[in-house]
């Protein structure tokens, strides 16, 4: 093992990194992975399922009392309208977006390190993409009409404002929402039908088989899956940049100094991606360890996984430092009194919190020893979702609590509600995801699969196989034949 | 059996989904590495088949060069997809905002484009997804719950690490006995005889 | 095995510029249009020197965007330990190693920022609030100090970039691609403050009362599709020529193609925000900038920017096969690169003609006389090197790379 570990800390300079262990061959890694979702569940399930619907339980009460009281059970007022509300739908959508990076943007950068963590990290989009819509819906108020949200035909002759960000974010989420799904639907497909021919009982034999369609991995039909696979990952890059920027437009169309900046589109993404991979660290300690995964979500991919981390939080912070330049250099009072007020007004607490979690926290993944100790990943990830939640909360109250006149200002302060409906969510999310790894293969074996060296038709050749053949023709000798030194 | 598994297929017969005439279905010939599949697909592809096809438990690199399939035409679909969603999202809006109930807001005309694009742009991602998604299952006839390969008890192996190449009995160069030893001779480990 | 005719070689001759090779004359014509373009500006700019500034920082910004664009590929190339892009490194090198020339490029802009930038004027701030609030930032000799700092930093990483990866050729040390990789990630943070703040400084005041977040992020994005476009073209032309025919493949150039059309995508993403968010809150302080740019013809160089900086090359270049053939990538490239350009042009004469746009043949003095200095710097050392990093330990994977 411990040669094991080192090859594995080791970049090489040549060929590529190997990155499942212990080689296995495909029907281990189709037992590794099944094996966990055939057998009864553990001890250790119940006791993260447990609290967790007793978490949706309260998000239950929470919103429950919520439509019959008002939004007045929540701490808002004026000048602070949206609060932990938009707060946490923005923080949510923000988590899901690291699944898509992974399934789609890795996949187009042919990164085949994604194999290990796609299906989980897409699963998890879209219970943080549930969570997300959640709150839009709960906080109009007069939630029995929400459905005039949707362009739906009606006997006023109304429509909604399709010019108004809020209704651009009803499309960009559901939209997203709906895309992800059918994506990871399309890759559990060859996975489902891995469970239907394993299966035991004849129940789990009906329902994976029902939800298999029937595949029998025909090369026929692989070839126009392959075909749809990359179009969607094509489709779901642009999408996943699309709703970010439509969800940062609810603030960047305002007036608001704080929120009217141009950069806020991309600087979202950046901080979405940001929050989203730290989740699926989180995420990723935790199952790997529980379903005795190491060998296939190893060290070496929490190492890409903390760099691109270490990417996006530096384009968070060129962000803060772009806006915080900007509210000097544009002149205008307002803006530059914005800034000074979030990191010396009465949020400086919330302010710093935001920048130490999210500037000065992922800088330890410059060293490669933090990326690959475990204890550091869990604590930094979550340190870095508790600053990307500030970072939201700083953005929208700050702005809102002191803006155009002085007699307007004021101070949100949360009440029990917003607190219920904030660890509720959590509720929702993490039962959903106990559900997941309880009824569905967590790694996309299929795809593990094809990244294996066995894998290759084409034999032994491979990077090390190309390096010995350039060599020679540098030197001027024939290229080696196959499998020789 | 009783139970005719072919009845879904004999119920709706789809374009070029002819069914067999004999009593066998076709070959089931299982190979042991995807190298092994690979050099043999290249060799049923050149011997002339047309009504075969090889099983993977993951899409093997190349092979579909090896079987001589054409490039699948789902991105065209998807492009068409795309277009009428994104018109149809816009013409939408430009409706909404300019003839149907017009109203002033912020200051702005009634045909405001640059608001248009995010719904526009959404509203074409979605559609061409559902035509990414459907159009898939549509080409590879999905869902097909009935297969007579199911029948094969190796074949249940074919979702973990088995390889398979099938060749169809109503291809024209098909034969009970002479196909099964072309398959034994490209290095199969196994070679079936399945009843239709 | 790879099939034999995806299998690339790199038979070591094919390693340089052979003698007698027709390219071995691109110094030679760097020079006569350099010389032609700076006779011409002479000439004409003794007439209209305020013209003749504009020009110059015009064409000055395009060929430095093409250089930065190619520093920040080769150092994501290096960063993400790319394997496909290592045959086309070298021309990014090449490409990037021309920015201490640049830097005397620069010169003649400082004789001319009366003309250029209306905060450099002598008395400005006394009747301007918002200039003397500025002028902390907006002074003349801060100006320079940074102009200094940011030619500074960017000579330095792309000389010693330039310079290991040169030595790597002759001496096969892999310790060096570590060394280039471990120092990337500094390299672009410093290579994106230093570029957006020289965007800033040259480009957001020439409008001193405007000012927008993301525009560092729109001049990079710029910067990068033109050297995309740039490098399409040199891969395809190095093909046609004959030199690295059997080194580059229809696969590297599937991916410059894809690298092409995401990044062009990119561009009009970010273009679009910075559009949008200023039109949808209409502020005053703000629209100005977008209002200069829609007077008289303006306006319609606006449209054919969204038309033909985005529309056209997206829907050029989605197909597979376009983007396999160095004939119709080059177009594409040659297409965007007259785009961005055409962007920032854009960016810069409406300070100038703010009634529409004047072309004037100091346009292309300017044009001739910078690209002149860029096209025989990157030739002649071109001439003097190896055209593929003979020795980086990822070259054989680059080589046999196949596309999905």
């Amino acid at each position: 093992m411990a040669q094991t570990e080192a090859e594995l800390l080791d970049t090489p300079v040549a060929g590529r990194p190997t990155l499942i262990l212990r080689s296995p061959d495909f029907h281990s890694i189709t037992e590794a992975v099944a094996e966990p979702v055939e057998r009864p569940a553990p001890i250790g399930w119940w006791l993260f399922f447990i609290p967790s619907v007793a978490l949706l339980g309260v998000l239950g009460v929470a919103v429950s009392w919520l439509f019959w009281e008002g939004i007045g059970i929540w701490g808002l007022n004026v000048p602070v309208g949206w609060a932990w509300d938009i707060t946490n739908f923005v923080f949510w959508v923000g988590i899901g977006h690291a699944g898509t990076l992974i399934s789609a943007i890795l996949f187009l950068f042919r990164q085949k390190w994604r194999t290990s963590i796609n299906r989980a990290a897409e699963a998890m989009t879209i219970f943080a993409v549930m969570c997300a819509m959640l709150f839009p819906g709960i906080h109009v108020g007069r939630v029995w009409v929400a459905y005039w949200m949707f362009p739906l035909p009606n006997q006023m002759d109304m429509w909604p404002n399709f010019r108004s960000p809020l209704l651009w974010d009803v499309f960009a989420v559901s939209v997203y929402g709906t895309v992800s799904a059918l994506f990871w639907y399309v890759g559990l497909i060859p996975d489902l039908a891995t469970m239907r021919d394993r299966a035991k009982t004849r129940a789990r034999r009906f329902a994976y088989g029902l939800f298999a369609l029937g595949w029998r991995g025909s090369m026929r039909q692989w070839h126009h899956y392959e075909s749809a696979y990359l179009v969607l990952a094509a489709l779901a890059t642009p999408l996943v940049l699309s709703v970010h920027s439509v969800v940062s437009m609810d603030f960047a169309v305002s007036v608001l100094p704080g929120w009217h900046t141009t950069v806020f589109p991309p600087y979202f993404v950046a901080g979405a991606i940001f929050s989203g991979f730290a989740m699926v660290l989180t995420l990723m300690v935790i199952c790997r360890r529980a379903f005795r995964l190491e060998h296939i979500i190893t060290l070496r991919h929490f190492d890409y996984m903390a760099k691109i981390m270490l990417v996006t939080g530096t384009m968070v912070g060129y962000a803060y430092a772009m806006e915080f330049f900007t509210s000097w250099y544009s002149g205008n009072p307002y803006e530059f009194f914005t800034f000074m007020n979030r990191a010396l007004g009465p949020y400086a607490w919330a302010y710093w919190i935001m920048v130490s979690c999210n500037v000065i926290s992922p800088q330890i993944f410059w060293s490669r020893k933090a990326r690959t100790s475990i204890p550091i990943l869990f604590a930094v990830s979550i340190v870095i979702n508790i600053g990307m939640w500030f970072e939201r909360f700083v953005i929208i109250v700050t702005s809102l609590h002191r803006d155009f006149l002085p007699s307007a200002w004021g101070y949100f302060t949360p009440t029990m509600w917003d607190v219920a409906c904030l660890i509720g969510s959590f509720g929702l999310f993490f039962t959903l995801f106990c559900l997941f790894v309880r009824f569905l293969p967590m790694v996309a074996t299929a795809e593990v699969k094809t990244i294996l060296p066995q894998a290759d038709p084409h034999g032994q050749a491979g990077p090390e196989r190309e390096v010995r053949d350039h060599r020679a023709a540098l030197a001027g000798r024939e290229p080696s034949p196959e499998g020789a030194a | 059996m009783a139970f005719d598994p072919l009845r879904s297929l004999r119920a709706m017969p789809l374009l070029g989904n002819r069914l067999p005439e004999g009593p066998y279905y076709g070959v089931l010939a299982e190979f042991a590495t995807p190298a092994d599949l690979y050099h043999a697909c290249e060799r049923v592809r050149d011997a002339g088949f047309t009504r075969w096809d090889a099983h993977t438990p993951f899409p093997v690199h190349g092979l579909a060069q090896a079987m001589g399939l054409r490039r699948s035409p789902l991105p065209w679909i998807v492009l068409g997809m795309g277009l009428t969603g994104a018109a149809l999202g816009f013409v939408l809006q430009w409706w909404v905002h300019a003839s149907a109930y017009p109203l002033v807001i912020s200051g702005k005309p009634y045909f405001s484009w640059p608001a248009y694009v995010p719904i526009t742009f959404e509203v074409g991602v979605l559609f061409a997804a559902l035509g990414a998604v459907f159009g898939m299952f549509g080409l590879n006839r999905l869902p097909m719950h009935h297969h007579p390969l199911f029948q094969s008890k190796v074949f249940e192996r074919v979702t973990d690490d088995a390889f398979f190449i099938s060749i169809e009995s109503w291809d024209p160069r098909f034969d009970p006995s002479a196909t099964g030893k072309l398959l034994e001779s490209l290095g199969a480990r196994s070679v079936e005889l399945l009843e239709s | 095995m790879v099939p034999a005719r995806d299998r690339v070689a790199l038979r070591p001759e094919q390693a340089a510029i052979p003698p007698g090779h027709a390219w071995n004359r691109l110094t030679v014509i760097g020079v006569v249009c350099a010389l032609v373009g700076t006779v011409a500006c002479a000439l004409l700019g003794a007439a209209n020197p305020k013209q003749f500034f504009f020009s110059w920082l015009v064409s000055f910004l395009f060929f430095l965007s093409l250089a930065l664009g190619a520093l920040f590929f080769v150092l994501i190339q290096y960063a993400s330990q790319g394997g496909w892009g290592i045959v086309l490194r070298r021309i990014g090198e090449t490409i990037f190693a021309t920015l201490p020339v640049m830097a005397v490029l620069f010169l003649p802009l400082l004789l001319g920022l009366r003309d250029l930038y209306s905060w450099t004027v002598p008395g400005a701030a006394e009747h301007d609030a918002l200039l003397r609030w500025k002028a902390p930032y907006l002074n003349v000799p801060f100006f320079l100090i940074r102009a200094a700092l940011y030619f500074g930093c960017w000579s330095f990483i792309a000389l010693l970039y330039y310079r290991v990866s040169r030595r790597q050729d002759a001496t096969g040390d892999p310790a060096a691609s570590a060394r280039l990789r471990r120092l990337a990630g500094p390299a672009i943070i410093v290579l994106a403050v230093t570029q957006t703040f020289a965007s800033i400084d040259w480009i957001m005041s020439l409008t001193p009362h405007w000012y927008s977040t993301i525009f560092g992020v729109y001049f990079f994005a710029g910067s990068f599709v033109g050297f995309i476009a740039l490098l399409s073209i040199a891969a395809a032309a190095m093909r046609r020529a004959g030199l690295l025919d059997t080194v580059i493949s229809a696969e590297h150039l599937h991916d410059v193609g894809k690298l092409l059309f995401a990044f062009t995508a990119f561009w009009a993403y970010i273009g679009f925000s910075q559009f949008f968010l200023i039109w949808y809150a209409n502020l005053p302080e703000e629209t100005i900038w977008y209002k200069a740019r829609l007077e008289g013809s303006w306006e319609t160089v606006s449209i054919a920017l969204m038309v033909g900086h985005f529309a056209v090359p997206f829907f050029y270049l989605m197909g597979r096969a376009v983007k396999r053939r160095g004939s119709t990538l080059a177009i594409g490239g040659a297409w965007l690169l007259a785009m961005h350009f055409m962007d920032l042009y854009w960016q810069v004469m409406p300070t100038l003609h703010p009634d529409g746009a004047r072309l004037s043949a100091l346009d292309a003095a300017a044009f001739l006389a910078v690209g002149g200095v860029f096209v025989a710097a990157a030739a002649w050392l071109m001439r003097r090197q190896a055209l593929v990093p003979l020795h980086d330990p990822r070259l054989a994977e680059s080589l046999a790379f196949e596309n999905a």
